[in-house]
């Protein structure tokens, strides 16, 4: 009897409470301000606040480590918040947030990607800009680089805050190979099929590959080579359908560009059937003079190579292209996964949510995340004594070039898709003008 | 009467419980997939209803037909190729002797191994540098024969069957030998003492005996090629350019990856309905061989 | 307990010519070979969780250079796998439970007793096999958050035992239905009723049916994925195959705790599947033993 008139008064508690908060938002909405919730915080401090938080940083590297102790530090520091914290196995974070999302039952706090599911998510109405937040934390805002929230940003609107940034087309190249060959590092197109010639000659693998999940060649290759020929500009209107399109002749010919590496032997036998694992492997083993591939390489070489042998590794941006529009002194680039809010977070809960995403994304989780091996689109400075050579010198290389997009961060999925498996058809053989007609077919399509 | 009050008492005993859960449960998640696929929705927002729309687009789609080509070589070699291998080795491992014992076991080892483990060992047999099959052909003179296993196109969809052969024949395997215990010793006793040669027997005695079950593994065979899924998850993703996609990849494809999650559930409804033609018409091929 | 088992055996063979003892003979070392083969990918399993990951990649095929013990222990504490093991467990078995009783029960009635609908409930339980898992995802999430199941054991027990009650129900009616029908009828005027002679009868003759459905079904509860990772969010509540998928991050696998932690999970199935087997094996006996 008792729990149950208890248990009466908490759900009449509830309701009211519910009802109450949900009356407030209306007049709050423009302004959320976390002023305002501030001034009420000795009432906040009575009850406790309670958020999910969906992550998926669930590893032993330490990246992972780090991120897992910030949440914990949160919790302590926070006692009036209480966290339900679900750490989500990376190979099933999506298929889990997409299914929650198909039920409209979004986390308040949780792990996303920029582009396509940030679009989608918005376009659905499951979460809300944090422009309140940033706000009130100009340092923290102005800490980023430029172009930090372009991905994270709809009309005029921030649903996020980066927690990193991933370099997708560094040319890393074996310093001992090439001497041996004397060759230099390639600057330009004739260069690199200079020395994909002299290496395949010499029995060597030029450049390994390892394109199996079919992202690689598309995130790491062609999109900065297509940026090269077509340059950003064609890139961002062809994406969007808006007087360009992927048929064009000057795409048509970046794709021609890789299809005409491929063809002069470029790559080792076998690359779709590889992954990108195994290609970072091959290249440490000195197996391969070259390897195009993104920042993600670093936190992996650091983990499976020797240390003799990341002394051998360089790393530059892909060669200049005879006569392309493109800046050559630029990689492609994306924001990394960041901490996106459900809509359905307002009142009290929002001012929490709002102090667990800036514990998690402030400045010193971006200078931790960096010491931890991996790059991050914010002002911090790197102390080398805790990375590798070849981290500095992709850090050195990033902080010194354009960035240009990434393909699958601007186009929708089903463009991206199209592109992903049109480049390993292109890589065995296939006519670029038909793939191109693909590419172009379902980035159309898919936009209606 | 009161006897088939009785029965009736006893029928609706036994099959409510399963009925019930299996209803709920799976009836009606697939009624529900079912109906998503008559709507253009991306699994968030907004849902339009489009009719067979999603169906019209299916019979167009090459990918959908190259995944179904797929599948049926899969089909085809699980029938072909687990069915009799299975009831070879039942037949010769049905004693207990400790070494039928051992390879018994072993036989069925893939099943208990995660997709993970079995993709990556096949992954590093077909590996085109350090492939064990490459080094075998080199090592026997027959270096020219060579190849990228998974990423020709041509052969990659007959060598991921291979795995898929091997990783599931064990659950028939002992299907095959529960079903020959049960077969009554006097039967086999007698038509020994007449003298029956060990084929005549098979064929006479032992398969028309466990014919029930044969019938039953062609039905799990096709149903499950039909959803094969992890293994070519892990060794190929589908590819390269979807030429080893199957009917359960693409399905996944469309639902959780590219926001196309009404045509994805039409996907899924293709497959039970193609799974049921299938077994259809092979219970019908079988009953005619009984005769 | 083996005495019957080898008479009955030893019958068909009671005239060894030379031909085939020799073709037995190339039939042994045939079938060595292959269970060698099919055996090397779990020790490859148990050598590579010994090594550290760039050891792995260097040579992949090799001993461990250094044994590195402390694998398993990372693995773990890392994905906290003592809390999935007990949680494993529990979900397992109590669907394992649900699986042989429904299933079995549904097998006698529909294998036994001639009924209008009959037709129809066995054409409801082939659904269950051909619907691919992942499209029911999203419905059963929904039903289940509506009736306050998510986030409970019960919300893999279930669907669990649903989608395996197909498969159960289909291999145990093949094996009741080649039961002797004169059986039934000696019970039933014996007065044991149907229960009595489902439970004193049927069930003890058809353990080797079940014993291979529960092997089936103990193997893909304890592997499931892909209802785990969406049915459980409370971090207490976390089955095995989340722990397991825990080191990979879509750009790397770490396979030295992968490894490990996939090793420590293989031993329950390998067990299972040893003991379910003698049971199989066991039919037999009690075969030899009633005729």
């Amino acid at each position: 009897m008792k729990k149950l008139l208890l248990l009466t008064l908490m759900f009449v508690f509830t309701v009211s409470l519910i009802g109450c908060s949900s009356g407030n938002n209306k007049t709050a909405n423009s302004e959320k301000t976390p002023a305002a919730s501030n001034g009420n915080s000795a009432k906040k401090n009575e009850e406790k606040v309670k958020l999910s938080l969906w992550h998926n940083f669930t590893g032993n590297d330490l990246r992972a480590t780090m991120m897992r102790d910030q949440i914990d530090k949160f919790q302590k520091d926070h006692p009036n918040i209480e966290l339900d914290i679900q750490a989500i196995p990376p190979d099933g974070y999506k298929t889990r947030l997409k299914t929650v999302a198909a039920a409209n039952e979004m986390p308040d706090v949780f792990m996303m990607w920029p582009g396509a599911m940030t679009k989608e998510f918005h376009d659905g109405g499951l979460i809300q800009p944090i422009n309140a937040l940033l706000d009130s934390k100009p340092e923290w805002r102005d800490g980023y680089l430029p172009g930090s929230f372009d991905s994270f940003t709809i009309d005029g609107n921030i649903y996020s805050a980066t927690l990193g940034l991933t370099p997708t087309s560094i040319l890393f190249y074996n310093k001992a190979i090439l001497n041996q060959y004397n060759l230099e590092v390639p600057k330009t197109w004739d260069e690199l099929l200079n020395a994909v010639k002299v290496i395949k000659e010499g029995g060597l693998t030029p450049i390994a590959l390892g394109n199996k999940a079919a992202w690689l060649a598309q995130s790491s290759i062609i999109s900065s080579l297509a940026d090269r020929v077509t340059g950003t500009e064609w890139f961002l209107k062809a994406a969007a359908q808006d007087g360009a399109k992927f048929t064009d002749p000057e795409f048509v010919e970046a794709l021609t560009y890789l299809q005409d590496l491929w063809k002069a032997g470029a790559f080792q036998e076998g690359f779709n059937s590889i992954d990108n694992t195994q290609m970072e492997v091959m290249f440490a083993q000195g197996q391969a003079a070259m390897m195009i591939n993104g920042g993600w390489a670093l936190s992996n070489l650091a983990a499976n190579a020797t240390p003799e042998q990341l002394k051998d590794m360089g790393a530059t941006v892909l060669p200049s292209i005879p006569g392309g529009k493109g800046n050559p002194n630029s990689l492609s680039g994306a924001l990394g996964s960041a901490f996106g809010l459900s809509s359905k977070v307002e009142g009290n809960r929002l001012q929490a949510a709002y102090d667990l995403i800036y514990a998690l994304s402030g400045p010193e989780v971006q200078k931790m995340t960096l010491d931890s091996s991996n790059l991050v689109s914010y002002k911090a400075e790197l102390d080398e004594s805790k990375v590798s050579s070849i981290f500095s010198e992709v850090y050195k290389l990033v902080n010194s070039v354009e960035r240009t997009p990434v393909y699958d961060g601007v186009m929708t999925s089903a463009g991206s898709d199209a592109v992903n498996n049109g480049l390993q058809e292109l890589l065995m053989g296939g006519d670029p003008q038909k793939i191109a007609q693909k590419i172009q077919d379902a980035q159309a399509t898919s936009l209606q | 009467m009161t006897a088939k009050a009785r029965i009736r008492g006893v029928i609706i005993v036994g099959l409510l419980p399963a009925l019930f859960i299996f209803c709920f449960f799976v009836i009606v998640p697939i009624i529900w997939s079912a109906w998503y696929g008559f709507y253009d929705w991306k699994g968030i927002g907004a849902m339009k209803f489009i009719g067979f729309g999603n169906y019209a687009e299916i019979i167009q789609d090459p990918v959908f037909a190259t995944s179904l080509r797929n599948n049926l070589i899969v089909v085809a070699a699980s029938v072909f190729g687990q069915v009799p291998i299975a009831l070879a080795l039942a037949l010769v491992l049905r004693q207990s002797t400790l070494y039928q014992r051992i390879i018994r076991s072993v036989v069925f080892l893939p099943m208990v191994l995660s997709s993970v483990v079995i993709g990556i060992i096949w992954g590093y047999i077909y590996h085109p540098q350090i492939g064990i099959l490459n080094s075998l052909l080199d090592w026997i003179g027959l270096g020219t024969w060579k190849q990228a296993w998974l990423s020709n196109p041509n052969i990659s969809m007959y060598m991921l069957a291979i795995p898929i052969i091997w990783n599931f024949i064990g659950p028939y395997m002992i299907m095959y030998i529960a079903a020959l215990q049960n077969i009554p010793s006097e039967i086999e006793d007698a038509s020994a003492i007449d003298g029956a040669k060990p084929m005549r027997m098979l064929f006479s005695i032992r398969l028309p005996m466990i014919w029930d079950t044969i019938k039953v593994t062609v039905v799990l065979c096709i149903s499950g090629s039909l959803k094969t899924f992890d293994l070519i998850y892990v060794m190929t993703g589908g590819g390269p350019a979807h030429s080893t996609e199957l009917l359960a990849s693409y399905m996944y494809n469309n639902t959780f990856s590219i926001y196309r999650f009404g045509y994805g559930s039409a996907i899924s409804t293709s497959i039970i309905i193609i799974s049921m033609v299938l077994i259809a018409g092979s219970q019908l091929l079988m009953r005619r061989n009984t005769r | 307990m083996q005495t019957p088992v080898e008479l009955k055996n030893a019958l068909p063979e009671h005239r060894p010519a030379p031909k085939i003892k020799l073709s037995r003979g190339i039939l042994n070392v045939l079938l060595s070979i292959y269970g060698f083969v099919t055996l090397y990918p779990l020790v490859w399993l148990f050598l590579s969780a010994f090594k550290s990951n760039p050891e792995f990649y260097e040579f992949p095929f090799g001993l461990p250079k250094e044994w590195h013990l402390e694998n398993f222990a990372d693995a773990w504490n890392v994905a906290r796998m003592g809390v999935s093991f007990k949680n494993s467990f529990i979900v397992t078995i109590a669907a394992l439970i649900l699986t042989l009783v429904f299933g079995a029960m549904a097998a006698f009635v529909l294998s036994r007793f001639k009924f209008r609908g009959k037709a129809a409930a066995m054409g409801l339980f082939l659904l269950g096999m051909l619907i691919p898992i992942h499209s029911t995802l999203v419905p059963l999430f929904i039903m289940m958050k509506k009736i306050h199941l998510l986030d409970t054991y019960g919300a893999l027990i279930f669907p669990y035992t649903a989608f395996e009650l197909s498969l159960a129900i289909f291999v145990t009616i093949a094996y009741m239905s080649s039961i002797p029908k004169e059986m039934e009828e000696a019970a039933l005027i014996d007065g044991t009723g149907y229960w009595g002679f489902f439970f004193r009868v049927m069930l003890p003759l058809s353990a080797p049916a079940l014993a291979t459905v529960g092997i089936l079904a103990f193997l893909r509860f304890w592997n499931d994925f892909a209802f785990a990772l969406v049915f459980i969010s409370k971090p207490a509540l976390q089955t095995l195959p989340l722990s397991l998928s825990m080191f990979a991050t879509g750009y790397m696998t770490d396979y030295r705790l992968t490894f490990a932690a996939l090793s420590l999970a293989v031993i329950p199935t390998i067990v299972v599947y040893l003991l379910f087997q003698e049971q199989v094996m066991k039919g037999m006996v009690a075969g030899a033993v009633k005729g």
